[in-house]
């Protein structure tokens, strides 16, 4: 499955490599980084597009989010509010769901009560691991992990897999391979806490993990990957034919932590807290990331073309 | 990088081929106690959760937290006279320093900073203890965790600090301490 992305909307198109197309809308801060400091005040969803496929996947990405603070519930609030005119699903966890201590009421404070709304909606969450979470978690029913450390689900014609990058070890790896090369979805989405590439001045990207996880991803035709981590907002520049997201901003902020003009970045954000949201289509993947007042700060549609993925063709990007 | 990967081939293909063998390789012997100390570690293990059974998906993380620490303490006290290098075994620590030490020198500056970023300092680690619970739990490089030996799905190796642990997974209690085995941070 090879990929074209075009972002569709009506300012300046810019092409990449003859297989992307990128067009961007006024109020999103294109290739280059917001740059504003200050947070608005929470305000509803307003700026939430809905859905443009009729039984499309629909979903909501959050990740490094429990934190018990305001932001989190702000995000809370703001996801409750996006479902309305966007009516997803599910949610995906990129891990970081509990900070600190997990006694009992860390759960409630951290996870329960921040999405009360959606989960009395019966709106299921799947978490990866992070680095701040206990294995035990899985353990935890409404993170859906079916007691293990990394698993796969499958929803429509798409299948997730979601993976602990905390501890990726050969036993992980050889899993990992198994389920992909059994997959004939037509979406294959992979998800973790640790992010590939990123443009992170803290951490940055996780090189070993293009070691080892990233030639699966690639042989076996993965299409997006999600991951955390890094407490902004980054969608990475299409790698080795995969395209990268980092959403690790859903209730931790690094303000100003995206390095500046970096060969990575396609669009970031690290000025305020973040989620997304995700609509898998017969042939295209369309996403918004809102921040915590409502506001758009980016969109775009993959497209999902009908020739095979030559992973070859897109040079990546280095650190 | 390439010099470890081939003493680790070779370590592995001695121990499928001709384990009994002497002088082949200074560490396949080291290696097969080592697995054998393993073995007995989740053997006790084993014992243990016979009385404290694995916990099932549960909404309730009252459930989790309470095996977890009863698992733990029943751990504890069943190796109460444990010492560092118990499981590790002071034959191997020769093998685990040489690995983290060439895994050090293959990776590049901002990855040596960016790994020391997430480690955290000062932190006293014993034997017998829980993993501190409000410290995170610092990715393994997947890179290096390839070059150590295979463990069971219960335990893992984990760095904190200048150390290395081996920690059992459900009980967040630590097993082993391999002290002073990470590069100061000064270097």
């Amino acid at each position: 499955m090879f990929m074209r992305v075009s972002y569709f909307a009506s300012a300046a198109v810019l092409s990449l490599g003859g297989l992307m197309s990128v067009a961007v809308t006024p109020a999103m801060p294109s290739a280059a980084i917001a740059l504003q400091r200050s947070a608005a005040p929470p305000a509803p969803a307003t700026g939430v597009a809905p859905p443009a496929e009729k039984d499309s996947v629909r979903f909501a990405v959050i990740g490094d989010t429990g934190t018990g603070t305001s932001s989190q519930y702000e995000i809370g609030a703001q996801l409750t509010q996006a479902r309305q005119t966007f009516p997803f699903e599910f949610v995906i966890m990129l891990g970081d769901n509990i900070y600190g201590s997990e006694r009992p009421q860390d759960f409630v404070n951290k996870f329960e009560k921040p999405y009360e709304a959606l989960l009395g909606a019966k709106v299921p969450f799947y978490a990866a691991l992070g680095n701040h979470d206990d294995p035990t978690q899985r353990y935890y029913k409404p993170f859906n992990m079916n007691g293990e450390r990394y698993y796969t689900f499958s929803k429509g014609n798409a299948r997730f897999f979601v993976l602990d990058s905390n501890y990726m070890d050969q036993t992980q790896l050889k899993w990992l391979e198994e389920q992909l090369s059994r997959s004939n979805d037509h979406w294959k989405i992979a998800y973790f806490h640790h992010p590939i590439y990123s443009s992170g001045e803290k951490h940055g990207s996780e090189v070993d993990l293009r070691t080892q996880v990233e030639p699966l991803l690639m042989k076996y035709g993965v299409d997006v990957v999600f991951a955390g981590h890094e407490h902004f907002y980054e969608r990475i520049k299409p790698q080795n034919g995969i395209y990268y997201f980092i959403e690790g901003g859903s209730a931790k902020l690094r303000k100003g932590d995206i390095r500046k003009g970096g060969p990575l970045t396609a669009n970031g954000f690290d000025t305020d807290f973040t989620f997304m949201l995700a609509e898998l289509g017969k042939d295209a993947m369309r996403f918004q990331v809102l921040s915590r007042n409502g506001k758009p700060v980016d969109a775009g549609t993959l497209q999902l073309a009908a020739e095979p993925k030559r992973p070859a063709e897109d040079k990546p990007a280095s650190r | 990088m390439t010099r470890m990967l081939f003493i680790v081939g070779v370590t592995l293909m001695s121990l499928a081929a001709a384990p009994q063998q002497q002088g082949v390789n200074p560490f396949a012997q080291a290696m097969v106690d080592f697995k054998q100390r393993v073995g007995g570690y989740m053997k006790l293990r084993d014992e243990i959760t016979k009385k404290i059974p694995e916990v099932k998906e549960t909404g309730d993380p009252a459930k989790i937290h309470t095996r977890e620490k009863a698992l733990g303490d029943a751990i504890a006290k069943a190796r109460v006279n444990a010492k560092p290098g118990d499981v590790f075994g002071a034959d191997m620590v020769g093998y685990f320093k040489q690995i983290l030490a060439e895994d050090w020198k293959s990776r590049r500056p901002a990855d040596r900073k960016a790994l020391f970023n997430e480690l955290p300092r000062g932190v006293q680690i014993g034997i017998n203890q829980p993993y501190p619970p409000t410290l995170p739990l610092v990715s393994v490089p997947p890179n290096l965790l390839a070059m150590l030996p295979m463990l069971p799905e219960t335990l893992e190796y984990r760095l904190i600090d200048r150390y290395m642990l081996l920690r059992d997974r459900d009980a967040n209690l630590v097993i082993d301490v391999l002290s002073n085995v990470l590069p100061q941070r000064d270097r």
